[in-house]
């Protein structure tokens, strides 16, 4: 069967419009419109834009220059990757703006954003395809630009730019240099502060942690669009705010990460809010315990809240169990059961077993699962946590009745 | 009592014996052995030696050469004949003997995939380097990556290569630099739609290979069907050899055509042909030999499980020895019959089609099929289902009151003698065309003047028109934020479905849950789940409240359980429009033409039919949008001096008409390996009405009757929209349909229709069938 004839009419269209004259290019080019310059590499010219920041340049609150002076031990227990530490004057901090988030071969990075440290100065360098044939060139600038660092930095860059960029290596036969350090600071900012913000979003965390504000910033679900206009009509129109969006990522991503690693670097300290002190303490944890209980514990001096409160107490209660020190994890129990608002069984478990397995007092352990069993009825307790409560205090209290007997 | 006994009790008992329209003997047939080819690997040698293989069948070694020739092959040869072993052996032998090479296998069902998995491990078993692995919807998401990273054999479906591997071909880097072969099982699965859209994902395959410089070889097998070459061809777009010879021996086999005993002459109305497969299938079991009974559709085999269950249960009650197997029942219950069956503990099996592709189940003695199963190479495939390699067996087939299955029993000599079906596909349907490039501009752009099948310059163009595609250079790029493949179903032309959502419970509790209960494709939603229709699932009845199906909506049907004694039907208006005509032909009156069509379909309204006794209790209206596709079709046009012949009467002509058009509609899809639902039907007026306007079939009539020229026309078009090649077959063989429809209504005992022949004959008519009559000997050819 032929075209059906909705296909046809387009055709027929196309074919009218190529007779029809074309409007010229009109107005400044992309180039001006985005501050540019077109450079050459081996795959063709690629439009560069350079950027130069003084290190002591403050984004938000915050000054850049922290990151020269950046301790690669935290760099590395923030990256979790296993690679060493890193020397922080070769990180580049990357941002990509791509035609989707689908992922797949058919998505786009047309525009790639890349800072990093230059002696005194802090660069961001973005490199653009003015149309979708200049992806070889762009491709050999990265791989270029890659060849002079040691690792990335990026925010969502596991889950997100960088397999779309190993995909375009792949699609044009250039090895991905993926095997190297990679701090995406995603998931550390989640640990930081999921639950205090509305989200862990770069632009709610710039605000919030750095007082850094965007004005007229480009909402990201705009982007493909605007660039799939650009392409069609070779005209910059809204390209220059992409432009600036994907600056401000790469200079808020840059210090963010100079402020998380100065915090973790001085934590626990004083000067640190107990919220903060509370994250810290969890991104030390895994490396080192002792480290971030003090965070804990100065989190709890410097009046923590709850929920968050009862939440450092039972991890510390957790550690102190690790340790076998029983009398001080059951205390940090209790306190915890002092200050909750809902009914959680967790807290009374923990005590009723220490008091029946390590300290063998059934008497005070039945006494605690009585009264974990009034309040779960009177919290309205699920069915399960209540049927868990009732069961140890049968168990209990065959314990005790046959202590008795004997 | 053995097998051979109660067969010569079936066919000369009193009560049984005249049921039976024909019996056919196969004699068994020897196995043709060869020996191992001497480039077998010796590895390979021990390890089947070690499975207590000495030498291959004929057609195994034969496939094994071509395949070493370089040459892409596809196997023709019956159930059970070891044909996977003409796969099997030159993919094991290479990945023995290239560490770096790769292999994939598609399977129509994830099913077919664990189980061809399960065969090739224990063949596998002693060979080194064996990384064999499915990757499909089951996998879980943390074991892909190893997936992809570790596999050298890699069994999946075409659905998850076109959604979830070529549009990640750089994750796939290995496997698409060095397969070296490409395995397609079941190839006469892939036929209309489904098959259509199959050779352009593997144009995208192809293309994608091409980019990785690999060129893999196609080793494919099929069912009997006429035209396996053709499809293969089609398919891959290669030259391909075909090995038909089967070397696999045959037991004796006897198949038998049962019709049920005729209950009311009047009306043509014959004994339920559920109850009686029920009954035939019972009459083994009990005997202890090893019965499967094959259905045609879900509901029709939870009917016959429960009465073959309740004849062959025990005195304690048990009733175990026969399972119930359908799409539906939950993989594991599934693998749990399987496996029953092959063990031996499950004696018998009731099952649709399901059972009937490659899934092991070891040998069963016989097979009861409760009607035709809609195509030739499917019964074949059903009655070779029972059979073992030695011994007897036997297949019956149980007819319905189809006019088809009625023909077929009445005409066993066709039966037996018939070529099975041609699978027909249109990999150039331009809605799955078009659809099919979208993912290949995502994998990889197109250049300009690529040719994907034929040459496509036209439809990138358009394409580029639509904002889906960019040119840059000479390169067309893929500019859409949409993963296009999310979006493209490969078994329909069109993909959005409704879902089925049962509102019952929410009402009660509140709660916000849904429920889904079915899915209705959009095809058929607006004369099935229209609101007020009542929608059955597993027999039981739930009233559609609302349909939501406008553009911007997601599209859903919310139900309700209630409790009703009727069901609906919907009253829809029709009309088809001739756009371009590609081919005529004349004949002794008739003229037969062929072309692109426009179908348009309305539902108006509905009847309220009580069950059971299925009278007209009430009705309704419906508003809903018209729907419309162009498609390809063929119309029949009749010399009118031949009708004035027939009878001075319109009205007897038009009843005729009628009662040919459902004649020929029923008979064609013998020819076409296809659905009846496949195609579509209408009588209309060769003088339309203005474009888009239909009418109901009422009114239709009212026209043809009243009007100045009376040019009555028969159209029959694909359902698919864009046509997947099945009117171009009923063009080709129309002489033939109408021949066998001349017979069919010689044959048919009853006096004036029947919903054996021409239809009821309280909607045909009296006098439809005597005229349908007349005109087919007028028309069709003296044989």
């Amino acid at each position: 069967m032929a075209i059906p004839a909705e296909l046809r009419d387009i055709i027929r269209r196309i074919e009218d419009r190529a007779r029809a004259p074309r409007p010229g290019r009109r107005g400044t080019s992309i180039e001006e419109a985005v501050g540019g310059a077109v450079e050459g590499t081996e795959r063709g010219p690629l439009l560069v834009v350079r950027r130069r920041f003084p290190l002591a340049h403050v984004h938000g609150d915050q000054s850049l220059a922290v990151l020269r002076l950046a301790d690669p031990e935290c760099l590395a227990l923030l990256a979790r990757d296993g690679f060493p530490p890193p020397d922080p004057e070769r990180l580049l901090y990357l941002d990509t703006e791509t035609t989707g988030l689908a992922g797949g071969t058919g998505t786009y990075a047309f525009l790639v954003g890349a800072g990093f440290v230059d002696g005194a100065e802090f660069e961001v360098r973005q490199y653009f395809m003015r149309d979708l044939d200049e992806e070889p060139a762009l491709l050999a600038a990265l791989e270029g630009l890659f060849r002079d660092f040691e690792g990335f930095v990026t925010y969502n860059g596991a889950g997100f730019d960088l397999p779309l960029l190993e995909t375009r290596f792949v699609l044009g036969r250039r090895r991905w240099p993926g095997d190297r350090f990679h701090l995406d600071l995603l998931p550390p900012a989640r640990r930081l502060w999921s639950g205090r913000f509305v989200d862990c979003r770069l632009g709610t965390v710039e605000q919030r942690v750095l007082g850094f504000a965007r004005e007229d910033d480009v909402p990201g679900a705009l982007i493909p669009g605007l660039y799939f206009d650009y392409l069609r009509r070779k005209h910059p129109g809204e390209l220059p705010r992409v432009f600036d969006h994907n600056r401000h990522d790469i200079l808020s991503l840059a210090a963010l990460t100079g402020w998380v690693v100065g915090a973790l670097t001085r934590a626990p300290d004083a000067d640190l809010s107990a919220e903060d002190l509370a994250g810290l303490g969890r991104l030390w944890q895994s490396r080192d315990a002792e480290r971030g209980e003090a965070c804990y514990r100065l989190a709890l001096t410097l009046g923590l809240e709850s929920p968050g409160r009862e939440r450092l107490l039972a991890r510390l209660a957790v550690g102190e169990k690790r340790r076998a020190r029983f009398p001080e994890a059951r205390a940090l129990w209790e306190e915890i059961v002092r200050l909750q608002h809902a009914f959680d069984p967790r807290p009374w478990e923990e005590m009723a077993k220490i008091d029946e397995h390590r300290r063998r007092d059934f008497v005070s352990a039945h006494a605690v699962v009585s009264e974990a069993l009034v309040q779960a009825r009177g919290a309205g307790a699920a069915e399960a946590v209540r049927d868990a409560l009732t069961y140890r205090l049968g168990r209990l209290t065959r314990r005790l009745g046959g202590g008795r007997g004997r | 009592m053995s097998l051979q006994d109660l067969l010569d009790a079936l066919l000369t008992s009193l009560e049984t014996g005249p049921l039976i329209t024909a019996t056919r003997h196969f004699d068994a047939r020897p196995a043709v052995f060869a020996p191992f080819p001497s480039s077998l690997d010796p590895r390979l040698v021990e390890a089947l030696r070690s499975r207590g293989v000495t030498q291959l069948y004929s057609h195994q070694a034969r496939a094994f050469e071509i395949v070493a020739k370089g040459e892409h092959v596809v196997v023709v040869t019956p159930t059970a004949s070891g044909k996977t072993l003409c796969y099997n052996l030159p993919v094991l032998q290479s990945l023995v003997q290239q560490p770096e090479a790769r292999v994939l296998y598609l399977f129509p069902t994830k099913a077919l995939a664990q189980d061809q998995l399960a065969e090739l491990t224990e063949l596998a078993r002693t060979l080194p380097d064996m990384r064999m692995f499915t990757y499909d919807g089951d996998t879980p998401q943390d074991a892909r990556r190893a997936v992809r990273g570790r596999a050298n054999l890699v069994l999946t479906n075409p659905d998850m290569l076109h959604s979830g591997i070529l549009p990640h071909h750089t994750k796939w880097l290995n496997l698409f630099q060095n397969l070296r072969y490409v395995v397609i099982d079941e190839l006469h699965a892939y036929r209309g739609v489904f098959g259509s859209h199959l050779a352009n994902v593997l144009r995208r395959l192809q293309r994608i290979c091409r980019h990785y410089g690999s060129a893999p070889q196609f080793i494919m097998a099929s069912a009997t069907i006429a035209n396996p070459r053709e499809l293969a061809e089609r398919l891959t777009g290669e030259p391909v050899a075909e090995v038909s010879e089967s070397g696999a021996p045959t037991g004796d086999k006897t198949f038998i055509c049962y019709n049920p005993p005729v209950v009311n002459p009047e009306l043509g109305i014959r004994a339920p042909y559920l109850g009686e497969a029920a009954t035939l299938a019972s009459r083994f079991l009990k005997k202890k030999i090893a019965t499967i009974v094959f259905c045609q559709s879900r509901l029709s085999t939870e009917v016959v499980l429960a009465t073959v269950k309740t004849m062959v249960q025990d005195k304690t009650g048990d009733s175990g020895i026969v399972r119930g197997y359908r799409g539906g029942y939950l993989p594991l219950r599934r693998r749990e019959v399987e496996q029953g069956l092959r063990a031996g503990e499950v004696l018998g099996v009731v099952a649709t089609s399901a059972l009937e592709l490659g899934i092991d189940i070891g040998h069963l003695d016989v097979a009861v099929l409760a009607g035709f199963p809609g195509t030739i190479a499917s019964l074949w495939q059903q009655a070779g289902r029972a059979g073992r390699r030695s011994g007897r067996s036997a297949a019956i087939l149980v007819a319905t009151s189809a006019p088809m299955d009625q023909y077929l029993v009445a005409h066993p000599d066709y039966l037996f003698g018939a070529s099975p079906e041609h699978a027909r596909i249109n990999p150039e349907n331009p809605f799955v065309l078009v659809n099919h490039l979208k993912c290949g501009a995502f994998e990889l752009p197109f250049e300009a003047g690529e040719p994907f099948g034929g040459d496509v310059s036209a439809h990138l163009a358009a394409l580029e028109e639509a904002g889906l595609l960019h040119r840059a250079g000479d390169r067309y790029h893929w500019t859409s934020e949409t993963y296009p493949a999310d979006h493209i179903s490969l078994r329909t032309v069109t993909s959005d479905n409704f879902l089925v959502i049962d509102t019952t419970a929410r009402d009660a509790t509140q709660t916000k849950r849904r429920q889904i209960i079915a899915e209705v494709d959009w095809k058929s939603a607006f004369s099935m789940i229209y609101p007020k229709a009542i929608y059955m699932v597993e027999s039981e009845p739930f009233e559609v409240q609302e349909l939501h199906y406008r553009e911007d909506e997601e599209k859903v049907a919310y139900v309700k359980r209630v409790v009703v004694d009727y069901f609906t039907d919907a009253i829809s208006a029709k009309g088809v429009w001739i756009l371009q005509r590609f081919a005529r032909r004349d004949s002794r009156g008739l003229a037969a033409e062929q072309g692109e069509v426009l179908v348009a379909e309305k539902v108006v309204g509905f009847k309220k039919i009580k069950m059971g006794t299925l009278e007209n209790v009430g009705s309704g209206d419906v508003e809903l949008p018209q729907q419309e596709m162009q498609t390809t079709g063929v119309w029949l046009s009749f010399d009118p001096a031949v009708l004035a012949r027939i009878s001075p009467s319109r009205e007897e002509l038009v009843d005729g008409l009628r009662a040919l058009t459902y004649v020929v509609h029923h008979l064609a899809p013998i020819f076409l390996l296809c659905d009846v639902r496949d195609v579509g039907a209408w009588l209309g007026d060769g003088r339309p009405a203005e474009t888009g306007v239909v009418a109901t079939r009422e009114s239709t009539r009212a026209r043809l009757l009243h009007a100045d020229e009376f040019t009555p026309t028969i159209y029959l078009y694909d359902s698919q929209p864009g046509g997947v090649g099945l009117a171009e077959r009923i063009f080709e063989v129309l002489p033939e349909i109408l021949g066998h429809g001349l017979a069919l209504l010689e044959a048919c005992p009853c006096r004036s229709g029947c919903p054996s022949c021409v239809g009821p004959v309280n909607e045909v008519g009296r006098v439809a069938k005597s005229a349908a009559r007349a005109l087919l000997s007028e028309i069709v050819k003296p044989a």
